[in-house]
């Protein structure tokens, strides 16, 4: 029989018209997707909702209206069934100090409802798979920030779950640890079948683990799309590098409709370009301003412009439809 | 160069196993939590000075009552000169020893024994609070608790578990050791005919289980660090002691203030469940057992609600 991954399951997470409310406050509203299982990017300025979107994943809070399943499981009905599918691994350090690393993980094993014997087994191997078998005895307070965030990863993969729930799983790594958490979630993506939502507000994290992103803005859906399909090569963008004093140029440029994202002082601009441009033009242009176009190449929108395109155009959206304004 | 260096920190996952087995109900979670939160205690060196503190009250009851059962058997009918005093019977003479060090068996030895046990117990607790909760809200562990698939009661009642299972293992254990030493010292009849203070003793114990452990879960959740937990366990325990006895001793007022010596009404229940004939002078000045059952109670009761709402007011995803 082969392992349960979260591709048994149709849908990963199901949720419809989703709200919840604090009091008076909405911290959703009206949420609404449908996810198949792979890695999910959970996108959103402070107050958005994601807090407030994975408790309710996790079965911690009821929804005040709409309906949900999450790998089957019905938002609000049994949530400790739902929590042994999930993974959890807290932005928080959520560490049980005197512990040593083994036991900590041993002790989530069974919290889990593994039993004792099983628990600890799968928590040295589980260690050994994320190289802090030499760091096993230590204790927790002697961990490095680093192998405290494989540690939380630890706890959360004890049980092998289907599916993780990744709360900012690279915060206060440096560069290469980040890099190492990130390679680490995609193997464990894209070779283990793990189902993941990854809530972070890094664009990048997003861009190196996931395929499908979900951007959350004042409690609403943004976005739902996949990420290679918003990082899609757009056809109006351009990197080019240039040789000699291209003042003059940019305002050419300027005239021609040409916007400039970029110039980095050193030859190179990142611009955008009207409808019906030819590339040829540039090389005209470079050529009356006697420049030296060095290079010139498609160029992409990343996800942190396309995050600020999103809520700036959802800005723009809001402020045309308010009551009023046209008059 | 640097690359390589990358790849040969990542994670090796190439061996990754999946796990396949029944998962237990959450209420199996019960005891790993109690399991952990006595496992922290135990690695303390503090615990094992003040636990060998509370043991040599044991031995001393353990062997009095071995030491004067045995005097017993070798003593004869012949009586002793006891020195400038007269003569004796050494029977009678231990027979008087053991009803004024109150090592015969009755109710007033268990009493004693776990008055004198449970001033031990308080001053363990009282360390001990910040390591079997305390710690969970200082340092944030319960997000990892309560992100499990186990509810909110099920961590109080696993931390409930380890303070009651330490309680115990100081008070109610021993004592039960006691009571089955000396009925395989005197008689086996003592086990039947005193089968009540075997009750008395699980009553006893149960009083100061509940009470010391919710008053205790509360005060560490309120409080956190050790040395404010102290302050007021000494407070609750000591000054109000004090208090109450100026109050009812010393200003004449009504019997009713000793209510306010929590340690006190434990120890009035304890009498009623073991038995205990009231002395007439110390009674004079006590307030009705039921009234200070009722105290605990509410004190209980309160402490109930406050971990509750504390518990529940833990952000598991911030």
């Amino acid at each position: 029989m082969g392992p349960i991954t979260a591709n048994d399951n149709p849908a990963m997470i199901d949720l419809r018209n989703l709200s919840r409310w604090y009091g008076r406050f909405q911290a959703l509203r009206e949420v609404s997707f449908q996810l198949a299982p792979g890695r999910v990017g959970l996108l959103g300025p402070n107050g958005a909702g994601k807090s407030t979107l994975l408790k309710i994943l996790l079965g911690l809070l009821p929804p005040s209206s709409g309906s949900g399943r999450v790998l089957g499981h019905v938002l609000g009905e049994d949530s400790a069934a739902l929590r042994r599918t999930i993974g959890y691994m807290p932005e928080s350090d959520a560490l049980v100090p005197g512990l040593r690393g083994a036991e900590y993980v041993a002790l989530a094993g069974e919290l889990y409802g593994m039993p004792r014997r099983e628990a600890q087994r799968r928590a040295h191997e589980v260690l050994t798979y994320l190289e802090l078998e030499e760091a096993r005895y230590r204790r927790l307070e002697e961990y490095s920030t680093g192998m405290k965030q494989r540690l939380k990863l630890a706890q959360a993969l004890v049980h092998d779950p289907p599916m993780l729930l990744l709360d900012e799983p690279t915060s206060g790594l440096d560069p290469a640890g980040r890099e190492a958490m990130l390679r680490l979630l995609l193997t464990l993506g894209r070779e283990h079948g793990k189902a993941m939502l990854l809530s972070t507000h890094l664009l990048g994290d997003v861009e190196c683990v996931c395929d499908t992103v979900l951007i959350l803005h004042q409690g609403r859906l943004l976005l739902q799309g996949s990420v290679a399909e918003l990082c899609r090569r757009r056809h109006d963008r351009y990197r080019l590098q240039i040789q000699g004093d291209a003042t003059t140029f940019r305002e050419e440029l300027r005239l021609e409709g040409v916007r400039i994202l970029h110039d980095n002082g050193r030859g190179e601009l990142r611009v955008v370009v009207p409808p019906g441009w030819a590339t040829r033009t540039f090389f005209a242009l470079a050529d009356n301003h006697r420049l030296l176009l060095r290079g010139i190449q498609p160029d992409d929108e990343d996800l942190e412009e396309l995050f600020h395109r999103v809520l700036n155009e959802e800005g723009r959206h809001g402020r045309e439809s308010e009551p009023g304004r046209d008059a | 160069m640097g690359e390589s260096r990358n790849q040969a920190a990542t994670p090796e996952l190439l061996h990754y196993r999946p796990w396949r087995g029944a998962f237990r109900p959450p209420i199996a979670s019960v005891w790993p939590i109690a399991r952990v939160a006595l496992m922290s205690l135990f690695r303390k060196w503090m615990f094992w000075v003040i636990y060998v503190l509370g043991l040599l009250i044991f031995l001393l009851f353990f062997f009095g009552q071995y030491l004067l059962s045995w005097a017993q058997t070798q003593a004869g009918e012949t009586e002793v000169q006891l020195g400038g005093w007269g003569r004796t019977n050494p029977r009678q003479l231990i027979q008087l020893f053991r009803g004024l060090l109150k090592l015969d068996g009755g109710p007033q030895t268990y009493h004693n024994f776990f008055s004198y046990q449970g001033y031990i117990v308080m001053i363990v607790l009282a360390l001990a609070g910040s390591i079997l909760i305390g710690n969970d809200l200082r340092f944030g562990s319960l997000p990892f608790y309560l992100s499990k698939p186990l509810s909110r009661w099920h961590y109080l009642l696993g931390k409930g578990l380890a303070v009651a299972v330490f309680i115990n293992l100081m008070t109610t254990v021993p004592a039960l050791l006691l009571y089955a030493q000396w009925g395989l010292l005197e008689s086996w009849d003592y086990f039947y005919e005193r089968f009540d203070l075997l009750l008395g003793i699980l009553g006893y114990g149960a009083v100061l289980t509940v009470t010391l452990t919710l008053l205790l879960l509360a005060t560490a959740t309120w409080l956190r660090r050790t040395v404010p937990l102290i302050m007021t366990w000494t407070t609750l325990f000591f000054f109000f002691r004090l208090l109450a006895s100026a109050l009812v001793d010393g200003l004449r007022f009504s019997p009713r203030w000793r209510l306010i010596d929590l340690w006190n009404s434990t120890s009035l229940i304890g009498r009623t469940c073991l038995g205990v004939p009231p002395r007439p002078m110390a009674f004079a000045n006590q307030p009705p057992w039921h009234e200070a059952a009722l105290i605990l109670g509410g004190v209980s009761l309160l402490c109930l609600i406050y971990l509750i709402r504390r518990i529940q007011a833990v952000e598991i995803v911030r």
